[in-house]
């Protein structure tokens, strides 16, 4: 007889979505985190669609801790000298309120707080050193020479799941599998950055960038977020580039970033409160662990439920829909009492019948077109002097504009088959 | 900002009884790159006089030097019972 029903480790948006579910379901359920409290030790670029966490807590927008729904939605090329944006506005995006800039350590800590009321237990500060097996089967974890048991154990560590990697579930991180975050956290005062970013109150900006501008080749993306009284602003930098350069420090990136001149500005005055750094996954469906086996199953970013097409950055949605389904697995499994491979495999048609794993099919690849000199570099550069030729007057005969775009391009060494080829490449894979 | 400044408006619980990464100082000392020293955003490995140092006590639990060492100098554990980095925003 297993002390619980089920062991849940970690208690992100993963770990609390399940145990939230499961603790609903009057199943006796154990969360684990080994930060104290919850979610100081998580850290996020900062956007939650939060569509999926509406099922286990219906009007979650009211009590949860978020900063700011995102009304301005912008993608940015950042040159050395110019910035070029695609600045989205709609009352769409006031109406129908999807996205909100959250915090991790205020949303974390709220979110283990609902799986406490929900009938979880919820145990802080204490670090899960492995999962305890029997003949071959997730009976439990341990810690410290103690052993608690469970039907099934399921596995929300975050991006760097070392209890999976530990016991062979999950195979060790490598270059192609993730990216470096760094992030910086200003506080400006609320009226400021509602004047500064043309935002009434409540309302926020959100924006991610293309750093075409970095020394040696690096590839990196910015992103800046708008909170209630702060601003989230910080960089990814792709592994294996900041391993090719070897020259230049993965902090220095962000002070290369947030001293730019069209970024400077938004920052300027803000007292910095914080800084943070984290692997964010990168590697979609090729980096995926197997999702499930006898006793235990994977969810949220340990599965690799991550993705950017540099546009659109999704994350802790992922983490709480994938929870959420590794919770209903277990809710399905325990009718039979069967915890084996074959029953938690269900697990995984939930999640190729969920958003969750349509997208990491859709955007397979994706990686290779976020990750190319094509977008860091021949992009923002031909808009720039697209850009310039438009707007600076000289005095000198205008082209049209289709002229002007091939300057650019045969400028920028773009009118090449193989360029083309990348540009249809990179349009179907996003 | 200097990488030292921004580090000082962190919280630690530092656990003075346990280094949750280790490191292999001969494996360092016969390192061809030490990609560790610019892939760490919180400088815990700095080369000294040619000599790697590193120090834990800064560590912001990223994982990305478990990672970015190819040489298999790098040892990485979670920290134990609440110790380590406490963010106040995340």
């Amino acid at each position: 007889m297993s002390e619980f029903d089920a062991i849940v480790i970690g208690a992100g948006p993963a770990g609390a979505s399940a145990a939230i579910r499961l603790a609903s379901s009057k199943k006796n359920v154990l969360l684990v985190e080994k930060s104290d409290p919850p979610g100081s030790k998580n850290v996020s670029g900062g956007v939650l669609w939060g569509n999926g966490l509406s099922t286990i807590i219906p009007d979650w927008e009211k009590s949860a801790p978020v900063e700011r729904f995102v009304d301005t939605k912008s993608v940015a090329f950042l040159t050395q000298d110019s910035k070029i944006a695609i600045d989205f506005s709609s009352r769409k995006l006031q109406q129908k309120k999807t996205g909100y800039t959250v915090l991790r350590a205020k949303l974390d800590q709220w979110l283990a707080r609902k799986a406490k009321e929900a009938g979880a237990m919820v145990i802080n500060g204490v670090t899960v050193e492995k999962l305890h097996m029997e003949n071959g089967k997730v009976t439990g974890v341990e810690q410290g020479g103690d052993v608690i048991t469970s039907d099934a154990v399921i596995l929300c560590e975050g991006a760097n799941p070392r209890v999976a990697i530990d016991s062979g579930l999950h195979k060790r991180l490598s270059d192609n599998d993730v990216a470096l975050g760094v992030k910086e956290v200003f506080h400006l005062p609320e009226n400021t950055i509602n004047e500064r970013f043309h935002l009434k109150s409540g309302a926020g900006f959100a924006c991610e960038y293309v750093l075409g501008y970095l020394q040696n080749g690096v590839e990196a993306g910015g992103f800046l977020y708008t909170n209630k009284d702060s601003i989230s602003v910080g960089i990814v930098v792709s592994m294996s580039h900041l391993r090719e350069n070897n020259s230049t420090h993965s902090y220095d990136l962000i002070e290369s970033f947030t001293s730019h001149p069209y970024i400077a500005p938004l920052l300027e005055g803000g007292d910095m409160q914080e800084y943070s750094a984290h692997i964010v996954q990168e590697g979609g469906i090729g980096s995926m662990p197997k999702l499930y086996g006898n006793g235990y199953m994977i969810a949220g970013d340990s599965a690799g439920f991550s993705f950017s097409n540099g546009l659109v950055l999704q994350g802790m949605n992922y983490a709480i829909d994938s929870g959420i389904l590794a919770a209903d697995t277990f809710i399905a499994a325990s009718d039979g009492k069967d915890y084996s491979e074959n029953s938690l495999k269900s697990y995984q048609d939930r999640l190729e019948a969920s958003y969750v794993m349509k997208d990491m099919r859709t955007f397979k690849g994706i990686e290779n077109v976020t990750w190319s000199p094509f977008v860091h570099k021949k992009i923002p550069a031909m808009l720039e002097s697209l850009m310039l030729n438009l707007f600076m007057e000289e005095g000198k005969p205008k082209r049209h504009m289709t002229g002007m775009l091939l300057d650019a391009m045969s400028e920028n060494d773009m009118l090449k088959t193989s360029s083309i080829m990348e540009a249809y490449r990179m349009m179907r894979r996003m | 900002m200097k990488i030292e400044d921004r580090l000082s408006v962190l919280n630690y619980k530092t656990d003075k009884s346990y280094a949750h990464i280790t490191i292999k100082p001969d494996i360092c000392e016969t390192c061809p790159d030490h990609f560790c020293t610019f892939a760490c955003p919180a400088n815990c490995y700095t080369l000294i006089e040619g000599k790697l140092n590193f120090k834990y006590e800064d560590c912001v639990e990223c994982g990305t030097c478990d990672l970015a060492c190819a040489h298999g100098s790098v040892t990485w554990t979670n920290t134990k019972g609440a110790h380590g980095i406490k963010y106040k925003f995340g």
